[in-house]
Protein backbone atom coordinates (compact mmCIF):
# COMPACT_ATOMS: atom_id res chain seq x y z
CA UNK A 1 0.00 0.00 0.00
CA UNK A 2 1.27 3.46 -0.88
CA UNK A 3 1.22 6.34 1.61
CA UNK A 4 -1.62 7.88 -0.39
CA UNK A 5 -3.65 4.66 -0.08
CA UNK A 6 -2.95 4.56 3.62
CA UNK A 7 -4.14 8.14 4.00
CA UNK A 8 -7.26 7.42 2.01
CA UNK A 9 -8.09 4.35 4.12
CA UNK A 10 -7.38 6.19 7.36
CA UNK A 11 -9.85 8.86 6.32
CA UNK A 12 -12.33 6.32 5.01
CA UNK A 13 -12.30 4.56 8.37
CA UNK A 14 -13.80 7.70 9.89
CA UNK A 15 -17.06 6.82 8.14
CA UNK A 16 -17.45 3.87 10.50
CA UNK A 17 -15.21 4.51 13.49
CA UNK A 18 -16.36 6.94 16.16
CA UNK A 19 -14.24 9.91 17.19
CA UNK A 20 -13.28 8.35 20.48
CA UNK A 21 -10.19 10.54 20.80
CA UNK A 22 -12.24 13.73 21.21
CA UNK A 23 -14.86 11.97 23.24
CA UNK A 24 -12.30 10.56 25.68
CA UNK A 25 -10.72 13.98 26.05
CA UNK A 26 -14.16 15.33 27.01
CA UNK A 27 -14.43 12.66 29.71
CA UNK A 28 -10.99 13.70 30.90
CA UNK A 29 -12.19 17.32 31.03
CA UNK A 30 -15.16 16.20 33.13
CA UNK A 31 -12.89 14.21 35.45
CA UNK A 32 -10.60 17.18 36.11
CA UNK A 33 -13.60 19.41 36.70
CA UNK A 34 -14.94 16.99 39.31
CA UNK A 35 -11.52 16.91 40.98
CA UNK A 36 -11.52 20.72 41.00
CA UNK A 37 -14.97 20.85 42.52
CA UNK A 38 -14.28 18.40 45.35
CA UNK A 39 -11.10 20.32 46.20
CA UNK A 40 -12.23 23.91 46.03
CA UNK A 41 -14.24 24.34 49.25
CA UNK A 42 -12.50 24.00 52.60
CA UNK A 43 -14.67 23.54 55.67
CA UNK A 44 -12.45 25.33 58.21
CA UNK A 45 -12.56 28.86 56.83
CA UNK A 46 -15.71 30.03 58.58
CA UNK A 47 -18.40 31.60 56.42
CA UNK A 48 -16.14 32.87 53.66
CA UNK A 49 -17.87 30.88 50.93
CA UNK A 50 -21.41 31.46 52.26
CA UNK A 51 -22.63 33.88 49.60
CA UNK A 52 -24.29 33.84 46.22
CA UNK A 53 -21.15 32.67 44.43
CA UNK A 54 -21.35 29.19 45.98
CA UNK A 55 -24.81 28.73 44.51
CA UNK A 56 -23.71 30.04 41.12
CA UNK A 57 -20.68 27.79 41.25
CA UNK A 58 -22.75 24.68 41.98
CA UNK A 59 -25.35 25.47 39.30
CA UNK A 60 -22.66 26.27 36.73
CA UNK A 61 -20.86 23.06 37.54
CA UNK A 62 -24.03 21.05 36.90
CA UNK A 63 -24.51 22.86 33.59
CA UNK A 64 -20.87 22.22 32.74
CA UNK A 65 -21.15 18.49 33.43
CA UNK A 66 -24.26 18.21 31.26
CA UNK A 67 -22.79 20.28 28.42
CA UNK A 68 -19.47 18.44 28.46
CA UNK A 69 -21.20 15.06 28.45
CA UNK A 70 -23.48 16.08 25.57
CA UNK A 71 -20.48 17.39 23.69
CA UNK A 72 -18.62 14.13 24.26
CA UNK A 73 -21.50 12.29 22.57
CA UNK A 74 -21.69 14.86 19.78
CA UNK A 75 -18.01 14.78 18.89
CA UNK A 76 -18.10 11.00 18.96
CA UNK A 77 -20.29 11.25 15.86
CA UNK A 78 -18.23 13.98 14.17
CA UNK A 79 -20.72 16.81 14.83
CA UNK A 80 -18.84 19.99 14.09
CA UNK A 81 -21.11 22.30 16.13
CA UNK A 82 -20.06 20.54 19.33
CA UNK A 83 -16.50 21.76 18.71
CA UNK A 84 -17.72 25.32 19.19
CA UNK A 85 -19.49 24.29 22.39
CA UNK A 86 -16.24 22.73 23.60
CA UNK A 87 -14.29 25.91 22.78
CA UNK A 88 -16.75 27.92 24.89
CA UNK A 89 -16.86 25.64 27.95
CA UNK A 90 -13.10 25.04 27.67
CA UNK A 91 -12.42 28.77 27.70
CA UNK A 92 -14.80 29.22 30.65
CA UNK A 93 -12.80 26.65 32.61
CA UNK A 94 -9.76 28.92 32.27
CA UNK A 95 -11.85 31.97 33.19
CA UNK A 96 -13.04 30.20 36.34
CA UNK A 97 -9.47 30.28 37.67
CA UNK A 98 -9.82 34.03 38.07
CA UNK A 99 -13.11 33.80 39.93
CA UNK A 100 -13.31 31.64 43.10
CA UNK A 101 -9.74 30.25 43.26
CA UNK A 102 -7.95 33.54 42.64
CA UNK A 103 -10.20 35.50 44.98
CA UNK A 104 -10.01 32.88 47.72
CA UNK A 105 -6.23 32.69 47.37
CA UNK A 106 -5.80 36.39 48.06
CA UNK A 107 -8.41 36.54 50.85
CA UNK A 108 -8.17 35.97 54.58
CA UNK A 109 -10.98 35.30 57.03
CA UNK A 110 -11.18 35.38 60.85
CA UNK A 111 -12.01 32.12 62.56
CA UNK A 112 -11.99 32.07 66.40
CA UNK A 113 -10.19 35.41 66.40
CA UNK A 114 -7.46 34.02 64.23
CA UNK A 115 -6.80 35.31 60.72
CA UNK A 116 -6.79 32.37 58.32
CA UNK A 117 -5.78 32.35 54.66
CA UNK A 118 -8.85 31.06 52.82
CA UNK A 119 -6.84 29.16 50.21
CA UNK A 120 -3.28 28.15 50.76
CA UNK A 121 -0.69 28.00 47.97
CA UNK A 122 -0.87 24.21 47.76
CA UNK A 123 -4.63 24.07 47.38
CA UNK A 124 -4.54 26.98 44.96
CA UNK A 125 -1.99 25.31 42.70
CA UNK A 126 -3.99 22.12 42.77
CA UNK A 127 -7.37 23.61 41.82
CA UNK A 128 -5.80 25.85 39.19
CA UNK A 129 -4.12 22.81 37.67
CA UNK A 130 -7.40 20.88 37.64
CA UNK A 131 -9.29 23.70 35.95
CA UNK A 132 -6.51 24.32 33.46
CA UNK A 133 -6.23 20.62 32.61
CA UNK A 134 -10.01 20.37 32.26
CA UNK A 135 -10.10 23.42 29.98
CA UNK A 136 -7.14 22.20 27.94
CA UNK A 137 -8.67 18.75 27.46
CA UNK A 138 -11.92 20.29 26.22
CA UNK A 139 -10.18 22.72 23.87
CA UNK A 140 -7.98 19.98 22.41
CA UNK A 141 -11.07 17.75 22.02
CA UNK A 142 -12.77 20.58 20.14
CA UNK A 143 -9.77 21.18 17.86
CA UNK A 144 -9.33 17.49 17.07
CA UNK A 145 -13.02 17.13 16.33
CA UNK A 146 -12.97 20.19 14.09
CA UNK A 147 -9.99 18.84 12.15
CA UNK A 148 -11.51 15.39 11.78
CA UNK A 149 -14.89 16.80 10.74
CA UNK A 150 -13.21 18.82 8.00
CA UNK A 151 -11.23 15.78 6.83
CA UNK A 152 -14.33 13.62 6.83
CA UNK A 153 -16.35 16.22 4.94
CA UNK A 154 -13.62 16.49 2.34
CA UNK A 155 -13.36 12.71 2.08
CA UNK A 156 -17.10 12.23 1.72
CA UNK A 157 -17.15 14.89 -0.97
CA UNK A 158 -14.36 13.08 -2.82
CA UNK A 159 -16.22 9.77 -2.79
CA UNK A 160 -19.55 11.42 -3.55
CA UNK A 161 -21.35 10.69 -0.30
CA UNK A 162 -23.41 13.02 1.83
CA UNK A 163 -22.04 14.01 5.22
CA UNK A 164 -24.23 12.82 8.07
CA UNK B 1 -8.41 -23.53 1.48
CA UNK B 2 -8.15 -26.70 3.49
CA UNK B 3 -8.79 -30.40 3.72
CA UNK B 4 -10.19 -31.82 6.90
CA UNK B 5 -10.12 -35.40 8.05
CA UNK B 6 -12.14 -36.81 10.92
CA UNK B 7 -10.82 -40.24 11.86
CA UNK B 8 -12.66 -42.64 14.20
CA UNK B 9 -13.97 -39.82 16.34
CA UNK B 10 -15.98 -40.62 19.47
CA UNK B 11 -17.53 -38.28 21.96
CA UNK B 12 -18.11 -39.69 25.42
CA UNK B 13 -19.26 -37.26 28.13
CA UNK B 14 -18.14 -37.47 31.74
CA UNK B 15 -21.39 -39.21 32.69
CA UNK B 16 -20.49 -41.97 30.20
CA UNK B 17 -23.15 -40.91 27.70
CA UNK B 18 -21.76 -41.43 24.21
CA UNK B 19 -22.95 -38.80 21.76
CA UNK B 20 -20.87 -39.70 18.70
CA UNK B 21 -19.67 -43.15 17.62
CA UNK B 22 -16.72 -43.77 15.29
CA UNK B 23 -17.22 -40.76 13.01
CA UNK B 24 -15.14 -40.92 9.84
CA UNK B 25 -15.13 -38.30 7.14
CA UNK B 26 -12.69 -36.75 4.69
CA UNK B 27 -13.71 -33.23 3.69
CA UNK B 28 -12.15 -32.15 0.42
CA UNK B 29 -10.76 -28.71 -0.25
CA UNK B 30 -13.58 -26.29 -1.03
CA UNK B 31 -16.27 -28.82 -0.26
CA UNK B 32 -19.53 -27.98 1.51
CA UNK B 33 -20.44 -30.85 3.82
CA UNK B 34 -23.84 -30.83 5.51
CA UNK B 35 -24.42 -32.85 8.68
CA UNK B 36 -28.10 -33.63 8.88
CA UNK B 37 -30.21 -35.57 11.31
CA UNK B 38 -32.87 -35.22 13.96
CA UNK B 39 -32.29 -33.38 17.25
CA UNK B 40 -29.89 -35.21 19.51
CA UNK B 41 -28.21 -37.22 16.75
CA UNK B 42 -24.75 -35.78 17.51
CA UNK B 43 -24.33 -33.47 14.52
CA UNK B 44 -23.78 -30.29 16.53
CA UNK B 45 -21.50 -32.14 18.94
CA UNK B 46 -19.41 -33.27 15.98
CA UNK B 47 -19.19 -29.72 14.68
CA UNK B 48 -18.26 -28.40 18.12
CA UNK B 49 -15.51 -31.02 18.33
CA UNK B 50 -14.18 -29.84 14.98
CA UNK B 51 -14.32 -26.23 16.22
CA UNK B 52 -12.50 -27.15 19.42
CA UNK B 53 -15.43 -26.24 21.65
CA UNK B 54 -15.74 -29.86 22.82
CA UNK B 55 -12.95 -32.31 23.58
CA UNK B 56 -12.55 -35.28 21.28
CA UNK B 57 -12.77 -38.46 23.41
CA UNK B 58 -11.18 -40.79 20.83
CA UNK B 59 -9.94 -40.41 17.30
CA UNK B 60 -8.03 -37.82 15.34
CA UNK B 61 -8.82 -34.55 13.65
CA UNK B 62 -6.45 -33.63 10.83
CA UNK B 63 -6.45 -30.22 9.14
CA UNK B 64 -4.24 -29.90 6.08
CA UNK B 65 -2.21 -32.90 7.23
CA UNK B 66 -1.66 -31.46 10.71
CA UNK B 67 -3.08 -33.18 13.77
CA UNK B 68 -5.22 -30.61 15.58
CA UNK B 69 -7.10 -33.06 17.83
CA UNK B 70 -5.97 -31.34 21.00
CA UNK B 71 -5.31 -27.85 19.62
CA UNK B 72 -7.25 -25.06 21.35
CA UNK B 73 -10.10 -23.49 19.39
CA UNK B 74 -8.23 -20.23 18.80
CA UNK B 75 -5.37 -22.03 17.06
CA UNK B 76 -7.51 -24.03 14.63
CA UNK B 77 -8.08 -21.26 12.10
CA UNK B 78 -11.77 -22.06 11.82
CA UNK B 79 -14.69 -19.68 12.05
CA UNK B 80 -18.07 -20.68 13.40
CA UNK B 81 -21.44 -19.13 12.68
CA UNK B 82 -24.04 -19.81 15.36
CA UNK B 83 -27.82 -20.06 15.22
CA UNK B 84 -28.14 -17.12 17.63
CA UNK B 85 -25.80 -14.87 15.55
CA UNK B 86 -23.81 -13.97 18.72
CA UNK B 87 -23.44 -10.31 17.71
CA UNK B 88 -22.53 -7.56 20.16
CA UNK B 89 -25.62 -5.37 20.50
CA UNK B 90 -23.75 -2.23 21.57
CA UNK B 91 -21.39 -2.32 18.58
CA UNK B 92 -22.16 -1.24 15.04
CA UNK B 93 -22.11 -3.80 12.24
CA UNK B 94 -18.68 -2.50 11.21
CA UNK B 95 -17.35 -2.90 14.74
CA UNK B 96 -18.88 -6.37 15.05
CA UNK B 97 -17.23 -7.49 11.84
CA UNK B 98 -13.91 -5.93 12.77
CA UNK B 99 -13.93 -7.19 16.35
CA UNK B 100 -11.99 -10.44 15.99
CA UNK B 101 -9.28 -8.73 13.94
CA UNK B 102 -9.07 -5.87 16.42
CA UNK B 103 -8.49 -8.41 19.18
CA UNK B 104 -5.64 -9.83 17.13
CA UNK B 105 -4.22 -6.29 16.97
CA UNK B 106 -4.16 -6.23 13.18
CA UNK B 107 -3.42 -2.96 11.39
CA UNK B 108 -6.65 -0.87 11.49
CA UNK B 109 -6.32 -0.03 7.80
CA UNK B 110 -6.01 -3.70 6.88
CA UNK B 111 -9.05 -4.46 9.06
CA UNK B 112 -10.95 -1.70 7.28
CA UNK B 113 -10.19 -3.16 3.86
CA UNK B 114 -11.22 -6.65 4.95
CA UNK B 115 -14.46 -5.48 6.54
CA UNK B 116 -15.44 -3.45 3.48
CA UNK B 117 -14.65 -6.36 1.17
CA UNK B 118 -16.74 -8.77 3.28
CA UNK B 119 -19.59 -6.27 3.52
CA UNK B 120 -19.52 -5.90 -0.26
CA UNK B 121 -19.75 -9.69 -0.74
CA UNK B 122 -22.66 -9.90 1.68
CA UNK B 123 -24.48 -6.77 0.54
CA UNK B 124 -24.06 -5.09 3.91
CA UNK B 125 -22.19 -1.96 2.83
CA UNK B 126 -25.11 0.37 3.55
CA UNK B 127 -25.72 -1.22 6.97
CA UNK B 128 -22.24 -0.84 8.45
CA UNK B 129 -23.12 2.08 10.73
CA UNK B 130 -26.23 0.41 12.13
CA UNK B 131 -26.58 -1.62 15.30
CA UNK B 132 -27.64 -5.29 15.11
CA UNK B 133 -31.07 -4.46 16.58
CA UNK B 134 -31.79 -2.30 13.52
CA UNK B 135 -31.31 -5.25 11.13
CA UNK B 136 -33.58 -8.12 10.14
CA UNK B 137 -32.78 -11.69 11.17
CA UNK B 138 -31.39 -12.50 7.74
CA UNK B 139 -29.15 -9.45 7.75
CA UNK B 140 -27.91 -10.28 11.24
CA UNK B 141 -27.02 -13.77 10.10
CA UNK B 142 -25.13 -12.22 7.18
CA UNK B 143 -23.22 -10.06 9.65
CA UNK B 144 -22.33 -13.21 11.59
CA UNK B 145 -21.07 -14.71 8.34
CA UNK B 146 -19.19 -11.51 7.57
CA UNK B 147 -17.44 -11.72 10.89
CA UNK B 148 -16.21 -15.15 9.83
CA UNK B 149 -15.24 -14.06 6.33
CA UNK B 150 -12.98 -11.22 7.50
CA UNK B 151 -10.89 -13.75 9.40
CA UNK B 152 -10.29 -15.67 6.19
CA UNK B 153 -10.31 -18.99 8.06
CA UNK B 154 -9.36 -22.33 6.61
CA UNK B 155 -12.73 -23.86 7.44
CA UNK B 156 -16.16 -22.29 7.97
CA UNK B 157 -18.47 -24.03 10.44
CA UNK B 158 -22.19 -23.30 10.49
CA UNK B 159 -24.36 -24.53 13.37
CA UNK B 160 -27.99 -24.35 12.23
CA UNK B 161 -27.56 -20.74 11.07
CA UNK B 162 -31.02 -20.42 9.57
CA UNK B 163 -33.12 -21.90 12.35
CA UNK B 164 -34.11 -18.51 13.79
CA UNK B 165 -35.41 -17.17 10.48
CA UNK B 166 -38.89 -17.36 9.05
CA UNK B 167 -39.50 -19.60 6.04
CA UNK B 168 -39.15 -16.90 3.38
CA UNK B 169 -35.99 -15.43 4.85
CA UNK B 170 -34.58 -18.90 5.37
CA UNK B 171 -34.90 -19.63 1.67
CA UNK B 172 -33.27 -16.33 0.69
CA UNK B 173 -30.41 -16.68 3.18
CA UNK B 174 -29.87 -20.28 2.11
CA UNK B 175 -29.35 -19.12 -1.45
CA UNK B 176 -26.95 -16.45 -0.20
CA UNK B 177 -24.89 -19.07 1.63
CA UNK B 178 -24.76 -21.14 -1.52
CA UNK B 179 -23.61 -18.15 -3.58
CA UNK B 180 -21.09 -17.30 -0.89
CA UNK B 181 -19.67 -20.81 -1.03
CA UNK B 182 -19.40 -20.63 -4.81
CA UNK B 183 -17.69 -17.26 -4.53
CA UNK B 184 -15.26 -18.10 -1.73
CA UNK B 185 -14.69 -21.72 -2.72
CA UNK B 186 -14.07 -22.34 0.97
CA UNK B 187 -14.23 -25.58 2.90
CA UNK B 188 -17.44 -25.54 4.91
CA UNK B 189 -19.21 -27.80 7.39
CA UNK B 190 -22.86 -27.03 7.95
CA UNK B 191 -25.18 -28.54 10.54
CA UNK B 192 -28.93 -28.60 10.07
CA UNK B 193 -31.95 -30.70 10.89
CA UNK B 194 -33.70 -29.36 7.79
CA UNK B 195 -33.38 -31.79 4.91
CA UNK B 196 -34.28 -29.10 2.36
CA UNK B 197 -31.24 -27.10 3.46
CA UNK B 198 -29.14 -30.23 3.30
CA UNK B 199 -30.28 -31.21 -0.18
CA UNK B 200 -29.95 -27.73 -1.67
CA UNK B 201 -26.64 -26.70 -0.10
CA UNK B 202 -24.50 -29.78 0.17
CA UNK B 203 -21.80 -31.12 -2.05
CA UNK B 204 -22.07 -34.16 0.21
CA UNK B 205 -24.44 -34.95 3.05
CA UNK B 206 -23.63 -36.86 6.22
CA UNK B 207 -26.87 -38.26 7.60
CA UNK B 208 -26.68 -39.07 11.31
CA UNK B 209 -28.88 -40.81 13.84
CA UNK B 210 -28.23 -41.59 17.51
CA UNK B 211 -24.58 -40.62 17.17
CA UNK B 212 -23.93 -42.94 14.24
CA UNK B 213 -23.26 -41.96 10.64
CA UNK B 214 -26.02 -43.55 8.60
CA UNK B 215 -24.86 -42.54 5.13
CA UNK B 216 -22.43 -40.20 3.44
CA UNK B 217 -23.10 -39.21 -0.14
CA UNK B 218 -24.26 -36.60 -2.59
CA UNK B 219 -27.79 -35.26 -2.13
CA UNK B 220 -28.92 -37.34 -5.11
CA UNK B 221 -27.36 -40.50 -3.70
CA UNK B 222 -29.15 -40.03 -0.39
CA UNK B 223 -32.44 -39.28 -2.10
CA UNK B 224 -32.20 -41.91 -4.80
CA UNK B 225 -30.31 -44.71 -3.06
CA UNK B 226 -30.83 -44.39 0.69
CA UNK B 227 -28.65 -46.79 2.62
CA UNK B 228 -31.33 -47.77 5.12
CA UNK B 229 -34.84 -47.09 6.31
CA UNK B 230 -33.72 -44.20 8.53
CA UNK B 231 -32.12 -42.27 5.66
CA UNK B 232 -35.03 -43.11 3.37
CA UNK B 233 -37.51 -41.77 5.89
CA UNK B 234 -35.46 -38.71 6.85
CA UNK B 235 -34.61 -37.47 3.36
CA UNK B 236 -37.58 -36.46 1.24
CA UNK B 237 -40.70 -34.50 2.01
CA UNK B 238 -43.31 -35.84 2.54
CA UNK B 239 -41.39 -38.85 3.84
CA UNK B 240 -41.22 -42.19 2.05
CA UNK B 241 -44.09 -44.67 2.50
CA UNK B 242 -43.08 -48.03 3.97
CA UNK B 243 -45.01 -51.28 3.60
CA UNK B 244 -44.33 -54.73 5.04
CA UNK B 245 -44.44 -57.14 2.11
CA UNK B 246 -43.50 -60.70 1.20
CA UNK B 247 -41.61 -61.55 -2.00
CA UNK B 248 -43.52 -64.22 -3.95
CA UNK B 249 -42.22 -64.95 -7.44
CA UNK B 250 -42.36 -61.72 -9.40
CA UNK B 251 -44.80 -60.14 -6.98
CA UNK B 252 -44.68 -58.31 -3.71
CA UNK B 253 -47.62 -59.15 -1.48
CA UNK B 254 -48.55 -56.52 1.08
CA UNK B 255 -51.52 -56.06 3.35
CA UNK B 256 -54.40 -55.16 1.06
CA UNK B 257 -52.36 -54.98 -2.14
CA UNK B 258 -49.91 -56.71 -4.43
CA UNK B 259 -47.53 -55.21 -6.94
CA UNK B 260 -45.57 -56.72 -9.79
CA UNK B 261 -41.79 -56.56 -9.90
CA UNK B 262 -39.81 -55.65 -13.02
CA UNK B 263 -37.04 -58.13 -13.97
CA UNK B 264 -34.45 -55.80 -12.40
CA UNK B 265 -36.45 -55.49 -9.19
CA UNK B 266 -36.97 -59.25 -9.11
CA UNK B 267 -33.24 -59.72 -9.42
CA UNK B 268 -32.61 -57.23 -6.61
CA UNK B 269 -34.80 -59.13 -4.15
CA UNK B 270 -33.94 -62.60 -5.48
CA UNK B 271 -32.34 -63.61 -2.19
CA UNK B 272 -35.53 -62.77 -0.32
CA UNK B 273 -37.96 -65.15 -2.10
CA UNK B 274 -40.69 -66.08 0.38
CA UNK B 275 -39.30 -63.69 2.98
CA UNK B 276 -40.55 -60.46 4.39
CA UNK B 277 -39.00 -57.22 3.20
CA UNK B 278 -39.92 -53.56 3.60
CA UNK B 279 -41.08 -51.83 0.44
CA UNK B 280 -40.38 -48.10 0.32
CA UNK B 281 -42.11 -45.79 -2.12
CA UNK B 282 -41.71 -42.03 -2.22
CA UNK B 283 -45.01 -40.12 -2.44
CA UNK B 284 -43.81 -38.52 -5.69
CA UNK B 285 -43.26 -42.01 -7.15
CA UNK B 286 -46.92 -42.89 -6.73
CA UNK B 287 -49.23 -42.24 -9.68
CA UNK B 288 -52.85 -43.01 -10.37
CA UNK B 289 -53.14 -46.62 -11.61
CA UNK B 290 -54.70 -49.96 -10.83
CA UNK B 291 -52.35 -51.79 -8.43
CA UNK B 292 -53.04 -50.37 -5.01
CA UNK B 293 -56.58 -49.44 -3.97
CA UNK B 294 -56.83 -46.81 -1.22
CA UNK B 295 -59.53 -45.08 0.75
CA UNK B 296 -58.81 -41.37 0.82
CA UNK B 297 -58.64 -39.77 4.26
CA UNK B 298 -57.33 -36.35 3.30
CA UNK B 299 -56.76 -34.30 0.15
CA UNK B 300 -54.20 -31.44 0.44
CA UNK B 301 -53.95 -29.23 -2.61
CA UNK B 302 -50.60 -27.47 -2.81
CA UNK B 303 -51.08 -25.73 -6.14
CA UNK B 304 -48.78 -27.61 -8.49
CA UNK B 305 -49.28 -30.87 -6.60
CA UNK B 306 -51.78 -32.54 -4.36
CA UNK B 307 -50.99 -34.70 -1.37
CA UNK B 308 -53.50 -37.51 -1.15
CA UNK B 309 -53.47 -39.39 2.17
CA UNK B 310 -55.32 -42.64 2.56
CA UNK B 311 -55.48 -46.18 3.89
CA UNK B 312 -54.73 -49.10 1.62
CA UNK B 313 -57.95 -51.03 0.95
CA UNK B 314 -59.80 -51.42 4.19
CA UNK B 315 -56.63 -51.92 6.22
CA UNK B 316 -55.02 -49.40 8.49
CA UNK B 317 -51.89 -49.25 6.32
CA UNK B 318 -51.32 -45.61 5.53
CA UNK B 319 -50.17 -44.28 2.17
CA UNK B 320 -49.39 -40.75 0.99
CA UNK B 321 -49.23 -39.90 -2.70
CA UNK B 322 -47.97 -36.68 -4.22
CA UNK B 323 -49.99 -36.36 -7.40
CA UNK B 324 -49.33 -33.83 -10.13
CA UNK B 325 -51.91 -31.08 -10.52
CA UNK B 326 -55.09 -30.44 -8.61
CA UNK B 327 -57.31 -33.28 -7.38
CA UNK B 328 -60.53 -33.05 -5.47
CA UNK B 329 -60.89 -36.29 -3.52
CA UNK B 330 -63.34 -36.28 -0.62
CA UNK B 331 -62.97 -38.28 2.56
CA UNK B 332 -63.98 -41.88 1.91
CA UNK B 333 -63.42 -41.68 -1.88
CA UNK B 334 -61.55 -44.54 -3.43
CA UNK B 335 -58.33 -43.95 -5.36
CA UNK B 336 -56.13 -46.48 -7.04
CA UNK B 337 -52.39 -46.09 -7.29
CA UNK B 338 -49.39 -47.60 -9.06
CA UNK B 339 -45.88 -47.50 -7.60
CA UNK B 340 -43.45 -46.06 -10.16
CA UNK B 341 -40.16 -46.54 -8.39
CA UNK B 342 -39.57 -48.88 -5.49
CA UNK B 343 -36.95 -49.14 -2.74
CA UNK B 344 -36.38 -52.41 -0.86
CA UNK B 345 -35.11 -52.80 2.68
CA UNK B 346 -34.19 -55.80 4.77
CA UNK B 347 -36.79 -56.08 7.53
CA UNK B 348 -34.26 -57.31 10.10
CA UNK B 349 -31.29 -55.02 9.46
CA UNK B 350 -33.28 -52.10 7.92
CA UNK B 351 -30.46 -51.82 5.34
CA UNK B 352 -31.27 -51.25 1.68
CA UNK B 353 -31.38 -54.34 -0.53
CA UNK B 354 -29.15 -53.58 -3.46
CA UNK B 355 -29.00 -57.00 -5.13
CA UNK B 356 -26.12 -58.17 -7.32
CA UNK B 357 -25.21 -57.60 -10.94
CA UNK B 358 -27.76 -58.75 -13.50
Amino acid sequence: MTTQDERFITRDRMRFIKNSQSSNLCYLGILFDVLYFVNIYRSDVGTYYYNVSIGISIVYNLIFLLAAFLASEGVKNYKKSYSYALFVIGAIQFARIFYIPMKAHSATTVVNDVAVKVMGDGQFMKVVAYLALSGAALLIAGFINMKKCNELEEHLKSIGEQAA
Amino acid sequence: MATLSLQHIDKIYDNNVQAVYDFNLDVKDGELIVLVGPSGCGKSTTLRMVAGLEDISNGKLILDGKDITNAPAKDRDMAMVFQSYALYGHMTIYENMAFSLTLRKENPNVIHKKVLAAAEVLGLTSQLNKKPAQLSGGQRQRVAMGRSIVRNPKVFLFDEPLSNLDAKLRGATRREILLLHKRLQATMMYVTHDQTEALTLADRIVCMSMGHVQQVGTPLELYDSPANIFVASFIGLPPMNFFDTVVQGDKLIGEGFEVSLTPEEKHTVAAYQGKQIVLGVRPENIVLGNDVPATVTMNENLGMNTLVHGNIGNTGVKVTAKLKGWTDYKNGDTASFTFDRKHFFDKETTQAIRGGEL
